[in-house]
């Protein structure tokens, strides 16, 4: 068996596994863990008018923010 | 049959008859009407789908105005500006119930203009939300909470709060990196392995080598930075410590993998590297999480204190901050409310609860003239009164200052396992050193007197070491939780085994805290309809023992409506029914009309009079809760010395000493004067346990090593407290005791065994007979020692 195979295996299945780490990763830092209780029911109210209502809520926030003038 | 049905929006049951009809709808109250039809305009009524039948509370009718969620002063003490520019306030929501409340109101509130984000935390009722202040107003914000039936407080997001948080976060991320690192390690280390036996090729052997370093330098660098920094501020401080050992023992062998790895012979390390950093993070994680800081506590009871008052000025209530309140101001109280000035009455009169000062629960009659003091609540007074005090000289200002200095000096055993990791720090790193110098002077090459030297320091596993106390307490703290009792912290558990001296609150802690009728006589038979009616609208502790008494013996329950009815405070009672005239009370009542009594009492009597005339005396007494001759024979074995402090007088506090057996006792304690005790207590070197329940007792709950709680008492005793015992009793109090003994017998075992581990794996390290394989397996057996030892432990107690 040629060396490359190893390393061509080793390096393809670490660089899987590190995308699901830093998936993992961005997820606690955006807090989706910090209320377990809620990331449980988050399964049960998810539905196209709840994700859009979270597009809608992105949006004016950008949009506040352009406008705002913070006295 | 009366027809029941559910409210439409509460879904609390009703009689149809009281319903408001709306359609084919019921409602129990015009409130909850205006949320339903609210949630409808909103196009938010998928709520009743989401919330299915949960009972909610229907909205109340009235509330605070909001405006005061726009003043200046309200803005200062709540309102941050986050990095957007945009206001941030941390609010408390009342009346969530279910996760579709949350739902709720997120979603009413992120579609209000403004309104940037709404976050509600289900587990706690907190919310963040964030707007903008020239789009919406905050008071239109909490109009909108209130509209859809909730309500919300402000509260003061601490600096310490969302410090934890973010420190327990930190830790998450640098765990599963490490933990994602050290697992797949652990499946190259196998490759490793099978070839050091088998036989394997040089350069696969490389590959491997590199492919460890790699998952490796993230493991050592962002993971263990904790231990680096901890090291660094270790120095700085003139110590040793276990963050040093396990910095310079992972970066040596890091170092030294990454030589043989480019040289291309030997053994790397790299699997060592990841997996004490992975380990001993972990240890260190268990620490963090069981952590309680003192500032927490001091939140919590300046929370209490509300930071505007009522005054009257020019005949006009306003608020006013509490700092700004002159002396010669006019305060006003409502009932119910707490004073939090001192100051004299000018006008009106009511009882006042004074319990938190003085420990007595008999309410205190005040009248014009007579002078309130900061700390006690209103109980049906509605009063105005001239403050004599600003905030900062007030009583109550006082106790707040007492208490935080209370709880800033309060006292720090050092954990064993610290004091331990010290020495065996420096030993080993001494250790290492002559190993390394012995070999070297004794003709070795550089790199084989490196390598040995360095193979002390990864054998001497400071893993097993740094496991050793944290899954112990772990054990303990997990036993102690399927019993009721709560350790905020888990060095609590091993301080409380140090302990030598118990000191006991009395009312509510050792005694029960209701007086129960013990002895009955009656002189002349009457009607007890009377005499139950009479004590039955008394809040008084002793009428609530005697009405209790009656009630058992009554068949007929409904209460007589005197002509007559006056409470006589620190007396009785005065009543008049049909020309009769009734009197119920203690002894003052009744010389206080003249009536001469022939009987002595042993215990707290109350006479019942009829017409001048006395017909029953009862006795009434203060019974002992249940296990108090285990907890004396327990702390007699443990030769802990019991002491009693009670605000009771003499005799009362001398006869339940004797009845349990308590030989120092000491009565009429204020609050100051029991933590005065305690702080005696430690001068003379004393390790004091104070068990206590009420506000009177906080100071001295501050002051004591370990504060032990009843989880039935007054919020803030919780909240001092070190242990909560949630069932109040006695027995908690003794497994208490057990259980942190165990624990701290459990800290010592699993010490000894990682020392003895190392007395024995350490010479062999310095006499180079350390192979990679042997290295490798007792890096982890020692850990699981020290595990398995400590789960030995868990499984004799939950089989008990």
């Amino acid at each position: 068996m040629d060396n490359w195979v190893i390393i061509m295996m080793l390096g393809v299945s670490i660089f899987l596994g590190a995308i699901a780490l830093f998936a993992f990763l961005w997820a606690i830092k955006n807090g989706q863990f910090d209320d377990e209780e809620k990331f449980l029911n988050a399964a049960k109210y998810d539905g196209e008018e709840d994700l859009n209502d979270a597009v809608a809520q992105e949006q004016k926030k950008k949009d506040l923010k352009k406008n705002y003038k913070p006295e | 049959m009366p027809n029941k049905v559910l409210c439409s929006h509460c879904h609390l049951e009703f009689d149809s008859s009281a319903m408001i009809k709306d359609g084919n709808l019921n409602f129990c109250c015009n409130g909850c009407q205006g949320v339903y039809h609210l949630l409808k305009d909103q196009g938010l009524e998928s709520f009743y789908e989401k919330s299915k039948n949960t009972a909610l509370a229907p909205p109340p009718q009235s509330y605070l105005d909001s405006a005061s969620f726009d003043t200046e002063s309200f803005r200062d003490t709540f309102v941050k500006v986050n990095s957007d520019g945009f206001n941030e306030v941390s609010l408390i929501i009342k009346g969530i119930h279910c996760s579709a409340c949350v739902w709720l109101n997120e979603k009413a509130l992120s579609k209000m203009d403004g309104v940037v984000e709404a976050n509600i935390n289900f587990t706690n009722n907190k919310a963040t939300i964030v707007w903008a202040d020239d789009v919406v107003k905050l008071s239109k914000i909490i109009d909108m909470i209130r509209a859809i039936g909730y309500d919300a407080f402000a509260y003061d997001a601490m600096t310490q709060e969302q410090y934890v948080n973010k420190e327990r976060k930190e830790y998450y991320l640098k765990m599963a990196v490490a933990i994602f690192a050290s697992m797949n390690i652990m499946w190259i280390a196998v490759a490793q392995y099978a070839g050091y036996f088998s036989g394997i090729a040089q350069d696969v052997k490389t590959i491997l080598n590199i492919a460890e370093w790699i998952l490796s330098t993230p493991v050592l660098f962002y993971s263990g930075w904790v231990f680096f920094r901890g090291a660094y501020y270790g120095l700085k401080a003139n110590t040793v410590n276990m963050d040093l050992l396990v910095a310079t023992g992972a970066l040596l062998t890091y170092f030294y993998s990454i030589y043989i790895t480019i040289m291309q012979r030997g053994e790397a390390y790299f699997d060592s590297v990841s997996m004490i950093i992975t380990f001993v993070l972990i240890g260190k994680f268990l620490e963090v999480l069981s952590k309680k800081s003192a500032s927490d506590t001091l939140d919590m009871i300046t929370k209490n204190i509300p930071s505007e008052v009522k005054i009257v000025k020019d005949g006009v209530i306003s608020l006013c901050k509490l700092d700004d309140v002159q002396v010669g101001d006019t305060v006003l109280i409502s009932s119910g409310e707490r004073v939090l000035l001192d100051g004299k009455v000018i006008k009106g009169q009511g009882s006042f609860d004074e319990s938190s000062l003085t420990g007595e629960s008999n309410p205190v009659y005040k009248s014009v003239g007579m002078s309130v003091v900061s700390g006690t609540t209103s109980i049906d007074a509605d009063i105005h009164f001239m403050a004599t005090k600003d905030f900062k000289h007030s009583t109550l200002s006082n106790i707040v200052t007492l208490l935080e200095s209370a709880i800033n000096k309060k006292p720090k055993i050092q954990q064993m396992a610290n004091r331990l990791s010290e020495h065996f720090s420096s030993v080993i790193l001494l250790l290492a050193l002559i190993t390394f110098l012995g070999w070297w002077f004794w003709p070795n090459s550089f790199e084989t007197s490196f390598m040995v030297g360095i193979s002390v320091i990864i054998i001497a596993c400071p893993c097993a070491l740094a496991l050793a106390t944290p899954v112990a307490t772990l054990v303990g703290l997990s036993i102690s939780a399927s019993r009721g009792i709560l350790f905020k912290e888990a060095a609590g558990l091993e301080t409380m085994a140090g302990i030598d001296t118990l000191v006991l609150d009395k009312t509510g802690t050792i005694t029960i805290g209701k007086p129960e009728v013990i002895r009955e006589s009656i002189r002349k038979e009457f009607d007890r309809k009377l005499l139950y009616s009479l004590v039955e609208s008394s809040k008084h502790p002793i009428s609530n023992g005697v009405s209790k008494y009656i009630k058992a013996q009554l068949e007929d329950k409904e209460e007589i409506v005197f002509d007559e009815y006056t409470q006589v405070p620190a007396k009785g009672i005065e009543a008049k029914y049909k020309g009769m005239k009734l009197l119920g009370g203690n002894l003052k009542l009744l010389k206080k009309n003249g009536i001469d009594v022939d009987y002595s009492a042993e215990e707290t009597a109350f006479y019942f009079v009829i017409d001048n005339e006395l017909v029953a005396i009862y006795e009434l007494k203060d019974k002992i809760k249940d296990g108090i001759e285990e907890l004396m024979a327990n702390m007699q074995k443990n030769k802990i010395e019991v002491i009693l402090l009670s605000g009771d007088h003499k005799n009362i506090t001398r006869s339940i000493a004797n009845e349990v057996g308590i030989k120092s006792f000491l009565y009429e304690q204020t609050p100051q004067d029991k933590a005065e005790y305690i702080n005696k207590l430690h001068s003379d070197g004393k390790k004091v346990v104070m068990v206590g329940d009420g506000v009177n007792d906080i100071l001295a709950l501050a002051s004591a090593d370990i504060a032990i709680a009843m989880g039935g008492g007054s919020d803030i005793a919780v909240e001092v407290g070190d242990v909560v015992l949630l069932d109040d009793s006695l027995k908690s109090l003794n497994e208490a005791f057990k259980i942190s003994q165990t624990t701290f017998t459990l800290i010592k075992q699993n010490l000894l065994i990682s020392l003895v581990y190392n007395a024995v794996t350490i010479p062999l390290a310095m006499a180079g007979y350390i192979i990679p394989l042997f290295a490798a397996i007792s890096m982890s057996l020692s850990s699981l020692l020290v595990v398995g030892n400590s789960m030995r432990i868990r499984y004799k107690w939950s089989s008990r």
